[in-house]
């Protein structure tokens, strides 16, 4: 493409003052508790009963429906408790919460994993429990297996290294402290999926502000003619996945389509590096760089915690300052508040941030005054000022037409509409919203179309 | 630890708000106010005081009485009144002035449903319904110094008319002789509107918009540069087409007039084409029309197209399906 059309985005303040911190292995935590739901798809079931000693990395849920992810003891002691955590939809999960022994003992069943084909490599990598460590949690062996269609080949492996939102490291200080387990895991996969990824390209894609990342991928990459480091620019949302397909290969992501359709597919960064991790030494996801950061943290850190550490514990290590208001569970925007410090860190939680009173309480919307500036920054140009109004339609039909006339399906939730608001509103709540009710919608006029038949 | 807050992401925001917006405008207009008291005397501080604080009283008890939710607070309304103050001349009674900002505040703004509901600038909607209703707010007076200017020289004009430059103007370019030049246009101390007639004021409240973000730099030089080819086109002469885009009220509309958010298109392409459509209609009125000046007139008429411009100038979802 001669001309391409830069993508709308914003300048966030990078506030990543983390990134020269080395994580730390914190004390082994007391107890653990791990929710069945760390994952996209159906919540894995426990194996394991009450009473039972478990042992690190020993599988103590396994998988449960279409794609799902196992789950693997974090630390070593005893299953006190199986019990149903409330979440956020609503219709809670189970959960497994296991007493530390303090001696932190590795099951001694692990060892190496082992493929010759793509079968046994998308085996491999399921029962490693690796899912995507950006924040959607999409098991990665389900994203590997979407390669294995008849109809599209892939051609470019993005790798997501971009780690756009402010203050998270944790990807960032993975490629500076392990770039042997990146380069591995892009080897692996290209093993693991040579039939289908024989002339791929691997686009390991950073953002400028990390130059000592770029510089330690390229030195780790320079014998790898397949591996390509791409270096993009600092802007909010890069590594949303439609935006970096975009600015890395130029082509357009379209809602309702997996990425293969794309001739692509994208991987987390870190997601790669804990896959290499169990191939070589079969130790599963059991625990994550956690940056631990934000106006109300004292020394902010990268922790490298067992899943299922309480978020208090992490706040111990870097202690707070002042009443902390809102501690958020990812970046600041797009993570999720959280209701309490006991709750645990997840697979997908790449950062804990707390923020003071001050800071925690938004103000509150007033009216819009048709600025224009959520439209304007909107990386995928969604007319997001007439959501609201669409969605307020009180007949169905129009209101479905007026939504996909805005454009919201292609939504990438990347929360730059709220952000710029000078109004306040909760333009990335809207949207939501409007995205699930038009997929009910759909959903339900196909039923219609089905029962007429 | 006391209670957690909750709430959607994202958790930080940008730090603009309704009410900075307001403030900016308010700033980036404070150096056109102080050049019409300079230009015309305390009258026209007068009438400023009289049609700010006449907006916010009647913005307060229009809340008040509607039982509304308070919005003094997001300045709008210090805008709607400076702004009406500006588009006067010192002709006016300051009785007037209070009719006109209720009657923007309370009219076209509050019985709209408020902020952001509005259909055409209240500030507009109001001058032009006094340009109906007592035509001397149009006339330019003649300025009343604050002090003596001579130290200006040749930037100010001799005699001081009451005319406005454009009734030289708009007569032709051969008439155009007796207008006052481009230098005393800059400095604007001729008859005319109390703050319209400073371009040099007016821009550096332009150049204070852009550089806050409020404004994009081309939606108000696509008005003025439409209006200023136009003339150029018509009449082949430079000078003429850069008086004609320095007299009247043209800079003071293009700039804060034309750039209301709530009034025109949401997409910058659409304000562009708003302006493009107002720079027309302005050359339009000025050259064939009754009136000598076309601005607010041309405003009012794209506000009333802002939803079709804005639907025509949508921009397409990256990889939207339709």
């Amino acid at each position: 493409m001669i001309f391409k059309k830069n993508i709308s985005s914003l300048h966030v303040p990078h506030n990543k003052h983390t990134a020269g911190c080395v994580p730390v292995k914190i004390d082994t935590p007391k107890e653990v508790i791990l929710p069945m739901n760390m994952h996209m798809g159906g919540h894995a079931e426990p194996i394991v009963n009450v009473g039972d000693h478990v042992r690190v990395g020993q599988l103590i849920a396994r998988e449960e429906g279409r794609f799902s992810s196992p789950v693997h003891a974090t630390v070593s002691g005893t299953v006190v408790e199986i019990f149903t955590m409330p979440t956020a939809d609503g219709k809670g999960t189970k959960a497994i919460r296991i007493e530390s022994d303090g001696l932190m003992e590795k099951d001694e069943n692990l060892k190496p994993a082992s493929f010759t084909n793509a079968d046994e490599f998308l085996q491999a990598v399921r029962e490693s429990g690796v899912v995507g460590l950006g924040g959607a949690a999409f098991p990665t062996w389900a994203k590997f297996n979407e390669m294995r269609n008849e109809e599209y080949t892939v051609d470019t492996v993005l790798v997501n290294a971009a780690e756009c939102e402010p203050y998270i490291t944790s990807d960032h200080r993975m490629m500076i402290d392990h770039p042997e387990l990146i380069v591995k895991g892009v080897e692996y996969l290209r093993e693991g999926m040579i039939e289908y990824l024989k002339n791929a390209k691997f686009k390991i894609c950073i953002e400028k502000n990390k130059p000592d990342a770029i510089e330690a991928m390229k030195e780790a990459f320079k014998n790898h003619d397949y591996v390509e480091i791409q270096e993009l620019k600092t802007i909010y949302p890069q590594g949303a996945k439609q935006v970096m397909l975009y600015n890395a290969t130029g082509r357009v992501a379209i809602a309702g389509k997996r990425f293969p359709y794309f001739h692509a597919i994208i991987i987390n960064v870190s997601s790669i590096a804990k896959m290499a991790e169990y191939l070589m030494t079969g130790m599963p996801l059991v625990e994550r760089i956690v940056t631990v950061d934000g106006p109300a943290i004292k020394t902010p850190m990268n922790l490298i915690a067992p899943i299922g550490t309480k978020i208090s514990e992490l706040l111990k290590i870097t202690g707070t300052k002042g009443e902390i208001g809102k501690v958020v569970v990812g970046g600041p925007m797009n993570g999720n508040a959280i209701c309490s410090v006991d709750d645990p860190i997840v697979k997908v939680s790449n950062a804990v941030l707390a923020f003071d009173e001050k800071s925690a309480v938004l103000p509150e919307p007033t009216e819009c005054i048709r600025c224009g500036k959520c439209a304007d920054k909107c990386p995928v140009g969604i007319d997001v000022c007439s959501v609201d109004f669409a969605y307020n339609q009180k007949n169905e039909d129009k209101r479905a037409k007026l939504l996909i006339d805005t454009g919201v399906r292609q939504c990438v939730d990347c929360g730059c509409c709220s952000y710029v608001c000078p109004a306040h509103r909760p333009l990335l709540a809207i949207n939501q919203d409007a995205k699930w009710w038009l997929k009910q919608y759909a959903k339900a006029q196909q039923e219609k179309e089905g029962g007429n038949k | 630890m006391s209670k957690l807050h909750i709430s959607a992401a994202p958790h930080i925001n940008s730090g603009v708000s309704t009410h900075n917006i307001m403030l900016d405008v308010v700033i980036a207009m404070i150096p056109a106010s102080i050049m019409s008291v300079v230009l015309f005397g305390l009258k026209a501080l007068w009438i400023i005081l009289t049609c700010v604080a006449s907006a916010v009283l009647s913005e307060f008890l229009f809340n008040l009485i509607a039982k509304k939710k308070q919005t003094v607070g997001d300045c709008s309304a210090i805008v709607t009144g400076l702004l009406l103050a500006l588009n006067l001349s010192t002709n006016v009674e300051l009785w007037q002035c209070v009719f006109g900002s209720v009657f923007a505040i309370v009219v076209v703004k509050g019985f709209f449903g408020g902020i952001g509901k509005n259909i055409v600038n209240p500030a507009i909607a109001a001058r032009v319904l006094m340009l109906l209703t007592f035509a001397s707010v149009a006339g330019g007076a003649a300025i009343t110094p604050l002090f003596d200017l001579s130290f200006l020289g040749d930037a100010v004009p001799e005699i001081a008319a009451g005319a406005t430059p454009l009734s030289h103007l708009n007569a032709g370019v051969e008439a155009a002789a007796e207008a006052p030049t481009l230098l005393q246009l800059l400095v604007g101390a001729h008859g005319g509107a109390i703050g319209e007639t400073c371009a040099i004021a007016l821009i550096i409240g332009f150049v204070y918009l852009v550089a806050r973000k409020v404004i994009k730099w081309y939606v108000p030089v696509s008005f003025i540069a439409t209006v200023f080819v136009c003339y150029l086109v018509m009449n082949g002469d430079v000078t003429y087409a850069l008086a004609q885009i320095l007299a009247g009220g043209l800079m003071l509309g293009a700039i804060f007039m034309a750039t209301d958010y709530v009034t025109t298109p949401t997409g910058n392409l659409g304000r562009v084409v708003f302006c493009i459509g107002a720079g027309l209609l302005t050359f339009a009125i000025r050259q064939f029309g009754q009136y000598p000046e076309g601005v607010s007139i041309a405003i009012l008429a794209m506000n009333l197209l802002t939803p079709f411009i804005a639907d025509w100038t949508k921009k397409k979802t990256l990889g939207g399906i339709k």
